[in-house]
């Protein structure tokens, strides 16, 4: 499994991270900024646990990220 | 020469240098909110909720609020930006400072003011005469020399390009901070090295970096010259202000949304009286040489005159970082103020302090307030010097409040 993590409100929505993975990410129309798709919030991070498959453009994902707001962390 | 329409306009990227701005002197500020300006990633950021208590202080003290929207603009983002111009324009912002023609089409729909931006890189007499259709005020390219700038304003009387005001279009420039290498700041070397465009205000700053150029056919590697080519040093005006009024600008911008407080003030308050001297025929080399010793003070790469003077290029820095000849650093942080005695309690968390030093007291309501300690107290009892973990207390000058940050300001 895989963990993707997202401190949404530092999110500047480039659009880098739905260009690298747009099934996990989407730019809200709403304030612009990147929304992980089925991201649980806690204390204004967003997380969910994804399969493994999804770890190489999850990893772009966060590479691509200009403000590093982005964590992957490889649970398997 | 008439000054007396002179608009100094100051940098807000904070609460802080928000009350800078206002005891520095400057007539106006300009500030961000949410991700959709020029300083997203360098610099707190306001937020819409802010905005309401951004304009009152502004109307309080008499001062023009200027918010920037002037990003490139996606699909995505235009929802965003539509809530922050309906926004501006429900609390009362004086302007935004625009550069994308969604911003300037739906500004222009629901009646909001704005300023056309540096960002719109305007060169010439028709792209003002363009820009009418939308604003009455527009800063002009940085690149263009005063030669240049006056005659585009002697041009905008003569053909009478009027705004959306009716009144004859006036324009701005930058008279002091950073400049870089991009024209008009329209740079893709960010987003090329690091995915982070600077146009979307997350500028990673190559252009200050220092390289080596490698040979691919040997590896020989030669550190480019000592100089650092990419990074122009800061724009600084102050000794030909006499000038860059005469060109007939009516708004001087200092540019450093992403500059600390102490910076804010003491720039703001040097062209203020820079530009009072000039106004009341009192303008000397003195008091120039004066100013440009206190604005070295604080951060800055060195100064040169930017374009206006058409001289040759080539002004780059020659090192990383700041040249100021003082830096601060953070010693106590605020506890209580006793309103009665003019004293101040602070908490020493770093350091120490002791008689004689010059410090600097920052914080949202208090703005900048720079002092020297004469005395310091602790437990009430006279101390010559205080060491970190302890609370003391000394007089101040003005009232100060537990959200302030006390520094030390020693030789840089």
């Amino acid at each position: 499994m895989v963990r993707i993590t997202q401190l949404r409100a530092k999110c500047i929505g480039c659009n880098a991270c739905v260009e690298a993975d747009k099934y996990r990410w989407r730019i809200s129309k709403k304030d612009g900024k990147s929304t992980l798709i089925g991201g649980i919030e806690k204390k204004g991070w967003f997380s969910t646990l994804v399969d493994d498959h999804e770890l190489e453009a999850s990893l772009l994902a966060r590479q691509h990220c200009p403000v590093n707001i982005i964590q992957v962390e490889n649970l398997t | 020469m008439s000054t007396k329409t002179i608009e100094l306009m100051a940098p807000a990227g904070s609460f802080e240098s928000l009350q800078a701005a206002i005891q520095g002197g400057a007539n106006s500020v300009y500030f961000g909110v949410e991700q959709l300006n020029m300083r997203t990633k360098s610099t707190h950021n306001f937020v819409l909720d802010d905005l309401p208590e951004i304009v009152r202080i502004c109307n309080e003290n008499n001062l023009k609020s200027y918010l920037t929207l002037n990003t490139i603009l996606y699909d995505h983002d235009i929802s965003l930006m539509k809530r922050i111009v309906d926004s501006c324009k429900n609390t009362g912002v004086s302007a935004i400072i625009a550069s994308d023609h969604a911003v300037m089409n739906y500004a222009k729909k629901i009646g909001q003011t704005i300023h056309i931006s540096t960002q719109c890189n305007i060169t010439n007499i028709d792209s003002v005469e363009f820009y009418a259709n939308f604003a009455n005020v527009m800063v002009l390219s940085r690149e263009l020399s005063l030669l240049q700038v006056e005659s585009i304003n002697k041009e905008i009387k003569r053909r009478e390009i009027t705004g959306p005001s009716g009144q004859l279009v006036r324009t701005e420039i930058f008279g002091h901070g950073a400049l870089c290498m991009a024209v008009s700041g329209k740079c893709y070397l960010s987003l090329h090295s690091n995915f982070s465009s600077a146009n979307r205000g997350a500028c990673v700053q190559n252009c200050r970096k220092s390289y080596i150029v490698t040979d691919k056919d040997t590896g020989y590697e030669l550190e480019v010259d000592n100089e650092y080519i990419m990074s122009a040093k800061d724009l600084c005006t102050i000794d030909f202000l006499d000038k860059i009024i005469a060109s007939g600008i009516s708004v001087l911008k200092i540019e450093g949304r992403g500059r600390s407080a102490d910076y804010v003030n003491i720039t703001t308050k040097c062209y203020r009286e820079a530009i009072d001297s000039i106004q009341e025929g009192e303008y000397t080399r003195e008091k120039v040489s004066d100013w440009k010793e206190r604005l070295a003070t604080v951060f800055n790469r060195g100064f040169w005159d930017g374009y206006y003077l058409g001289k040759l290029m080539g002004e780059w820095n020659d090192s990383y970082g700041s040249k100021a000849t003082t830096r601060k650093v953070y010693v106590a942080k605020g506890k209580k103020y006793y309103d009665e005695a003019n004293v101040g309690e602070f908490l020493m968390e770093a350091q120490d302090l002791k008689i004689g030093d010059e410090i600097c007291i920052t914080g949202p309501t208090t703005g900048v307030l720079f002092t020297k300690i004469h005395e310091l107290r602790v437990d009430n009892k006279p101390v010559l010097q205080v060491k970190k973990g302890t609370e003391f207390t000394f007089i101040t000058p003005e009232k100060v409040r537990p959200s302030d940050k006390l520094y030390k300001i020693i030789e840089a």
